[in-house]
């Protein structure tokens, strides 16, 4: 009975953990602040941007895309 | 002073060696890049809504930071400063020739970053979240936008917000009360 018992309370420390997993993955915010936040901390920076950095700073003075470059694309 | 301060500021995991892990930038400016880079590239995505935009605004700010570290004076947190110089770039590239006569091709790839380690369906459902979110901003006022963005920054005051926008903090509450009312209509309709 007491096995159970302690069996029953796993389960539902079990379906508690899948309701706040399902509660999290259902995406609900309570402000517009709140979204945004959740939207930043899942964009992630492109590699190639530190990469090409590191160049440019080690080359001081060179303009790393020039105007009529910027024009064209 | 201004240098010591930025080196001094608390490091974040470093996410921009490259894959064979070799560390791609100076030491001392590593980790000001990795605490700061996610908030500038986010703000320059969704204030731009290009991906590719957005890359090349973030690494022209941060050259920028670079070489003109001596002129940060510590009166004002890093990340306000890297705000102003991204918030001055971002108007730029809006206001240039090239934006105004030009538009964004469809399969430009806005949202196929995401963060790694995630299944197949959080990545849908991110994708679709940020594609609402880009939509919804984008039908926005650039103003309420760009007040969004940076006060959903939890780093950032309301003082700091206003001093970044060259307005008072009334005006900012103010504003930022009709900004989300106009987001979450605006949101609504990307349903």
């Amino acid at each position: 009975m007491k096995q159970q018992s302690k069996f029953s309370t796993h389960q539902q420390h079990e379906q508690d953990a899948e309701l706040h997993a399902a509660k999290k993955a259902g995406l609900e915010f309570d402000s517009v602040e709140q979204l945004l936040r959740h939207d930043a901390a899942q964009t992630a920076v492109p590699q190639g941007i530190a990469r090409r950095l590191g160049e440019s700073i080690e080359k001081p003075g060179v303009p790393t895309r020039s105007w009529w470059r910027r024009l064209l694309e | 002073m201004g240098v010591e301060i930025l080196m001094n500021e608390v490091g974040v995991l470093p996410q921009d060696s490259d894959s064979a892990g070799h560390h791609v930038l100076p030491d001392e400016f590593e980790d000001f890049y990795n605490r700061h880079s996610r908030a500038i590239y986010y703000l320059a995505l969704r204030f731009l809504g290009d991906s590719q935009k957005a890359e090349d605004a973030t690494h022209d700010v941060f050259l920028k930071a670079a070489r003109h570290l001596d002129q940060f004076r510590g009166e004002a947190s890093a990340r306000t400063w890297l705000y102003k110089i991204a918030i001055n770039h971002c108007r730029n590239l809006q206001q240039s020739w090239h934006n105004r006569h030009m538009f964004p091709s469809s399969d430009s790839p806005v949202w196929e970053t995401t963060a790694g380690n995630e299944s197949p369906l959080r990545i849908l459902e991110t994708k679709e979240l940020g594609c609402r979110i880009q939509t919804a901003l984008d039908a926005i006022p650039p103003e309420y936008r760009l007040l969004l963005l940076l006060v959903s920054d939890e780093e950032l005051s309301y003082e700091q917000v206003g001093t970044l926008t060259d307005q008072s903090v009334d005006a900012v509450r103010g504003k930022l009360h009709r900004a989300r009312k106009a987001f979450v209509a605006a949101f609504a309709k990307t349903e």
